[in-house]
């Protein structure tokens, strides 16, 4: 509002012109102008812009009376129930049109738009029923229009005379003009000529509703054509790869049809060579043997002949040459009668039976709608995390559309000493392309060869490809747990000959109302054991699974850390001899027996001259506090060390210790605190129960005695390095140690 | 009671005051110094009162201790009176630096012409704790006592003689058995008679001896370099003996080249505080 009213005064004079588009962009606004004025009555607020224009100079008066048009125009659109926005826009910048090329209404036109530029007070009605006028006119309908034009001259003319009565018709004018929708004529009507006009007898319902009802029915239609579009697409999406799919199917069996087609041809021709061979071979070497026949015969024929004609003559002869002659003739004719005239016909001129073998055409004939035998399946590469311990997932493809029955898939263990195939391999038949294969060992590399087979036979083998089994789940070394309030130390043995990959660390905080019940995990730790953040005073449950390529072990069996102070184990391997220590691991006794002769060799993880024992504290630089409880009587010495403090000294009498050392003689208690300078401290009173803070933060550690809540010493030192707890026994005794205990409040003052 | 502020310093967040009033109990006009801490503003803090020694006024402590940074930290409020009545024209109060002016002793005394105005032990547990109590925001349940030598024989007198009245008590260097040292000998002689029974009843050692229980927890420093250990005005043997014996918590240490000073007050002003904090916010 403020905006548009600085804009005012550049308007100036043309404002007049601009006014429409003053509307437009006014009208865009209008579901903000509703709000401010939601239900208040125009009317009314009309009166009041008059007051202030009567009493204010002209020219700043215009930003409101624009103002206030806009906002009537929104009014009459509000009225005609055209709420939305764009509709309301679009419709107006339409029946702007009709508006300037109506010609019948040019007494209106000029009543309109001519007060509005001589006399500025009035573009307010002006434009108003210009506005309503509009409105009217998008319902098309020049009875209305008349009525309306009339009403307006009417409140005009008025208007003109008398400011303040022109709106209270008008506003009377609206009303009426906007209610009714008459539902025989599918035309929108004012309320009066329901009762009047041809309406009389039809159904009518409110305009509002009507349009309500009208744009319901619209939106439904639209809904369902939106879906049925959606619908249709996806029906065309579907035919498109059917489409391709047969296409591609039909391509590739007219393929394989032709070949075997030409193969078959092929076939065909070859055995039509080969008889039509065979068959003139053998036509030739029966016409040879006929021809020399017939040659051999003509040959007898012609001897015949010779000896009768030789014959005839003899006969013709004298009595003594024919006689002589006859003789002769009689012996060659005696041996030419020997000899056997052949008459046998020697090739047959029938043709033999011969019969065709077609077997091996029938064979591809037969084979035209049969498979090729597949090719060799593609073993693929593990998945991750597809294993188990005791299973592997195992999965191949096809390199061609090969029609399969099923696959064959051996296995075997790989080996170190003879890789490749031996004696142990499986084999089994499925019929998918993957197979689970169960009942392997954990942490095993296995090879996998896979082979296809359909009717027409077995393909080649595939590759090979190793996959390997998950490891067992690792084992958490409960015992050796460490916690402290902001984190914890988690060991744990492989549970695995082999070596695994890495291991992960779950933690899952105990069911407690204020616990989230998430499980964190730790990924990736190469060792056995892991330091994890903790929030302190809480409980956590911890499992560790081991992994490798295969994917995770299952998970371990759980162990439960408590948050709570800071928790540790005395370490046995640098107890000296002459002490045990409990099973739980929190109480160090040196018993009364004598201590077995001779010293104990020196080392560097034993302590060997001082009777000391180390805890195992976790490395982590907080505040850690424990406490020890100690006879009154007892030569003891508390306090921390690094873990390289000499073994063969006394603790406190160097730079790498720091102790509280208790002796007790001729009934007088003497406290000692030991590092490099020993400070005079007395103390009046025998602790029974010693607090100890080490505070890295600060570079402290402080002596308490618990019972009384009062502070004993408390020692500045450097700690480059992780420090220890450190027990040592003077006498025979026993110290217990608590720890995993929250810290006494008068402790948390140091 | 109309207390005049003297003087006001912003210090570590807080403010050092000092404020006069006169007082009933010594009828004359007294300096007291008093430290708000930051948390003063906002809610009741336990107070902390100090005894100084020999000669001093309210003025040394403030000024030579460096207590402030502490008991802001800690949120106590630190009173720190005068060590006597003053101007009140007695013969002899200016004579000598050990008795009368500036070494009131912490006593009430029963003698002439000092039993009018010296009553040091009153003012101190009694009259000026209810002016504190009334004008600032402490709580009155909480408040604990330290002082140094004479103030430190001052504040072992007062825990001991008010079982649970203090939450905790500390002194540096303190006179711990005033009956067997110059200047207890002189002062004691001087306030309370001759009859050295009535002088028991201030001396921290005999008082130990018939302490009913042993909730308090006693921090002493004492300099090893300090010439009045060595001339026997401190006794510090004694008391520890006794605290033994009727097993009251002590924590004595004899701190290697440290004197009778503010340097060696100074050096170590922080534990101190913080042993009264360990009570006073536990």
């Amino acid at each position: 509002m403020e905006g548009e009213a600085g804009e005012a005064p550049g308007l100036g004079r043309p404002a007049a012109a601009k006014d429409f588009h003053f509307h437009h962009t006014d009208l865009y606004d209008s579901e903000d102008r509703l709000q401010i004025f939601p239900e208040e009555d125009t009317q009314m607020r009309r009166e009041v812009v008059q007051a202030e224009m009567t009493n204010e100079p002209r020219e700043p008066m215009k930003g409101k009376a624009q103002r206030d048009l806009g906002e009537e125009v929104d009014e009459l659109v509000h009225l005609y129930g055209l709420e939305d926005d764009h509709e309301l826009g679009d419709e107006f910048i339409d029946e702007s049109m009709p508006r300037i090329e109506v010609s019948e209404y040019p007494p209106y036109m000029m009543m309109g738009r001519e007060p509005l530029r001589e006399q500025r007070d009035w573009r307010l009605s002006g434009e108003a029923a210009k506005a309503e006028d509009l409105g009217f006119g998008a319902w098309g309908s020049a009875g209305q229009c008349q009525d309306l034009r009339e009403a307006y001259r009417y409140t005009h003319g008025h208007a003109s005379e008398e400011y303040e009565c022109y709106v209270i018709p008008e506003e009377e004018d609206e009303e009426e003009a906007t209610d009714v929708f008459c539902v025989t004529c599918k035309t929108p009507i004012r309320a009066s000529e329901k009762v009047f006009d041809e309406h009389k007898e039809h159904e009518v319902t409110p305009l509002s509703k009507a349009l309500e009802s009208a744009k319901d029915e619209i939106h439904k239609n639209m809904y369902k054509l939106e879906k049925q579009i959606i619908e249709m697409e996806n029906f065309a999406s579907h035919l498109e790869e059917v489409f391709i799919t047969v296409e591609e199917n039909f391509g590739r069996q007219e393929k394989n049809f032709e070949s075997h087609y030409n193969e078959i041809l092929e076939t065909l021709a070859q055995k039509y060579e080969e008889k039509i061979q065979a068959l003139g071979e053998k036509k030739k070497e029966k016409l040879e043997a006929l021809y020399g026949q017939l040659v051999s015969c003509g040959e007898n024929l012609e001897t015949c002949k010779e000896l009768m004609e030789t014959i005839e003559e003899m006969c013709h002869e004298e009595k003594v040459d024919f006689i002589k002659d006859a003789v002769a003739m009689a012996d060659r004719l005696g041996k030419f009668l020997k000899t056997k005239t052949d008459v046998e016909i020697s090739a047959q001129p029938e043709f033999e039976d011969q019969t065709l073998d077609f077997s091996d055409v029938e064979e591809l004939m037969g084979s035209i709608n049969t498979i090729p035998a597949p090719s060799a399946p593609v073993i693929n590469p593990q998945a991750p995390n597809s294993a188990t311990s005791s299973s592997v997932r195992v999965c191949w493809s096809l390199y061609s559309d090969d029609t399969i029955e099923s696959y064959q898939l051996s296995y075997w263990p790989v080996q170190d000493s003879s890789p490749g195939k031996d004696g142990a391999a499986f084999t089994m038949t499925v019929k998918e392309t993957y197979c689970s294969v169960t009942n392997l060992v954990p942490n095993t590399q296995y090879e996998f060869l896979v082979t296809a087979q359909n009717r027409a036979g077995l393909s080649p083998a595939s590759e090979c490809a190793v996959y390997m089994t998950a490891p067992c789940p690792p084992i958490i070394k409960s015992k050796e747990i460490r916690s402290c309030e902001e984190a914890a130390l988690i060991c744990w043995e492989s549970g695995n000959l082999n070596p695994v990959d890495s291991y992960t660390v779950e933690l899952t905080q105990a069911e407690t109302p204020g616990a989230s019940g998430v499980t964190e995990s730790v990924v990736g730790i190469p060792t056995c054991e892991c330091l994890v953040q903790l929030q302190p005073r809480q409980s956590y449950t911890i499992y560790v699974r081991a992994l490798n390529v295969g994917g995770p072990s299952a998970r371990s069996e759980p162990a439960t850390v408590h948050t709570t102070g800071s928790y540790f184990h005395l370490n046995v391997h640098t107890r000296h001899p002459w002490l045990t220590v409990s099973e739980d691991g929190l109480t160090v006794v040196r018993s009364e027996r004598k201590a077995p002769a001779g010293e104990p060799l020196p080392s560097d993880t034993r302590f060997t001259r001082c009777v000391a024992v180390m805890g195992n504290l976790i490395p982590v630089r907080g505040r850690h506090y424990w406490e020890v409880e100690v006879d009154e009587c007892l030569d003891y010495t508390v306090g921390v060390a690094f873990e390289d403090v000499p073994k063969q000294e006394d603790l406190g009498a160097n730079c790498l210790s720091w102790c509280l050392r208790h002796t007790f003689a001729s009934s007088r208690h003497k406290y000692e605190f030991l590092h490099k300078t020993t400070p005079d401290i007395r103390i009046t009173v025998s602790p029974r129960k010693i607090g100890i803070l080490l505070d890295y933060e600060n570079s402290k550690l402080s002596f308490f005695n618990v019972d009384i809540s009062q502070h004993l010493y408390t020692f500045s030192c450097q700690l480059p390095q992780f420090v220890h707890p450190c027990f040592s026994l003077e006498k025979p005794g026993c110290l217990k140690i608590h720890n995993g205990i929250s810290m006494p409040k008068c402790v948390t003052f140091y | 009671m109309a207390l005049k502020q003297i003087s006001s310093n912003k210090c570590f967040g807080g403010l050092q005051k000092v404020f006069e009033h006169d007082s009933v109990e010594l009828k004359c006009k007294m300096k007291f110094a008093i430290y708000l801490p930051p948390k003063a503003e906002t809610g009741k803090c336990p107070a902390l009162y100090w005894l100084s020694g020999l000669t001093c006024t309210e003025q040394n402590f403030i000024s030579k201790s460096g207590y402030h940074q502490a008991a802001s930290e800690h949120g106590l409020v630190v009173i720190a009176p005068d060590t006597s009545p003053r101007g009140c024209n007695i013969k002899g109060e200016d004579e000598t630096w050990d008795f009368g002016t500036g070494a009131g002793f912490y006593v009430d005394a029963s003698e002439d012409p000092w039993k009018t105005n010296y009553r040091m032990y009153s003012y101190v547990t009694e009259e000026l704790p209810q002016l504190i109590n009334t004008n600032f925001p402490v709580d009155p349940k909480r408040m604990s006592i330290f002082g140094h030598s004479m103030g430190g024989h001052g504040a072992l007198i007062c825990a001991l003689k008010n079982p649970g009245k203090y939450k905790s008590v500390s002194a540096f260097a303190p006179i711990c058995n005033p009956v067997l040292c110059p200047w207890g000998k002189k002062a004691f002689s001087g306030y309370l008679g001759t009859d050295q029974s009535k002088w028991e009843a201030y001396d921290a050692t005999h008082l130990v001896k018939s302490y009913p229980d042993t909730q308090l927890d006693i921090l002493i420093d004492q300099g090893k370099d300090d010439q009045f250990l060595s001339d026997g005005q401190l006794l510090p043997d004694n008391f520890i003996t006794a605290c033994t014996e009727k097993k009251i918590p002590v924590v004595f240490r004899l701190q290697e080249g440290y004197d009778h000073s503010y340097y060696f007050i100074a050096t170590f002003i922080t534990d101190h505080i913080r042993h009264h904090a360990k009570y006073l916010n536990a």
